[in-house]
């Protein structure tokens, strides 16, 4: 049996990707660090590195924003795509890149303590302040 | 519609600015373009050009998405930070990019028919199908 496989891209399409295998439940990061990389607040999906294969990296870039964590984005049209765990096997996918349907739902919002203070989290699910 | 000033900048902190917003209210769209710039989707605040100052905008970096729109964000951080139509005279800063306190409070949701389909809108602000 063939795995399920999800496609995603940049705003350009520079940068595609596919991601082998249905995709873990996204996360929201409400940390100010990912506030301010995204515009808003990051919502991914953490997947194995093994999983996850970049077609072209050609205008790929990666910014160290702490010791162990970089994230990528497309040189071109500044779309936030990767938040990588340097010394983990996992990398978290930016779930706005990703082509419908994504087969998945949001089940987590987490650093809640650092978040925007102009929206309001009333989806329901559950928050964590760290 | 109350004029707030703001300050804020990329992760990096290449690019700084300061402004006065034209609205004290954040515009959130869902269409597919502004999802997959941000990687979720766009939240910003409206801004007359003559009320914005930028520091660092030699990192700005410019993407033309279409014929009458192009995006900014920082060339060395990858931070999404501005949407403008070419010919207006003002401009979406990204909100998540501002400093707290903001003073700014979400008024509105648009393109909510692209939305992405791993997220619900359920903080009661009210939707709209185009802008
Ligand atoms: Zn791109
Ligand atoms: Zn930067
Ligand atoms: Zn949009």
């Amino acid at each position: 049996m063939t795995e399920v496989q999800h496609k995603g891209q940049c705003l350009c399409g520079a940068v595609a990707f596919t991601v082998t295998g249905d995709l873990p439940t996204p996360t929201a990061c409400h940390c100010s660090m990912c506030r301010r990389h995204t515009g808003h607040f990051l919502v991914s999906t953490e997947v194995q590195k093994t999983a996850l294969q970049i077609h072209d990296e050609t205008q790929l870039r990666w910014y160290r924003s702490s010791d162990r964590v970089q994230r990528g984005f497309c040189a071109t049209c500044g779309a936030s795509l990767f938040f990588d765990a340097i010394y983990r096997d996992w990398v978290a996918v930016s779930m706005g890149a990703f082509e419908p349907p994504t087969g998945t739902q949001m089940s987590l919002h987490i650093f809640t303590a650092d978040k925007g203070d102009y929206y309001v989290i009333a989806d329901g699910l559950p928050q964590n302040p760290q | 519609m109350a004029r707030v000033d703001i300050t804020g900048g990329c992760l990096c902190g290449a690019i700084r600015y300061s402004a006065i917003t034209a609205r004290d209210i954040v515009t959130l769209c869902h269409c597919t373009e502004c999802r997959r710039f941000t990687g979720h989707h766009w939240a910003a605040v409206r801004v007359l050009e003559r009320d914005l100052q930028i520091s660092g905008s030699a990192k700005l970096a410019w993407y033309a998405h279409s014929e009458t729109a192009r995006r900014g964000f920082c060339a060395d951080c990858g931070s999404s930070l501005i949407f403008r139509f070419n010919d207006a005279d003002f401009l979406g800063i990204a909100a998540g990019s501002i400093d707290t306190p903001t003073g700014l409070t979400a008024g509105q949701h648009i393109f909510c028919n692209e939305k992405g389909d791993y997220y619900e809108i359920a903080d009661g602000v009210p939707q709209s199908e185009s802008w």
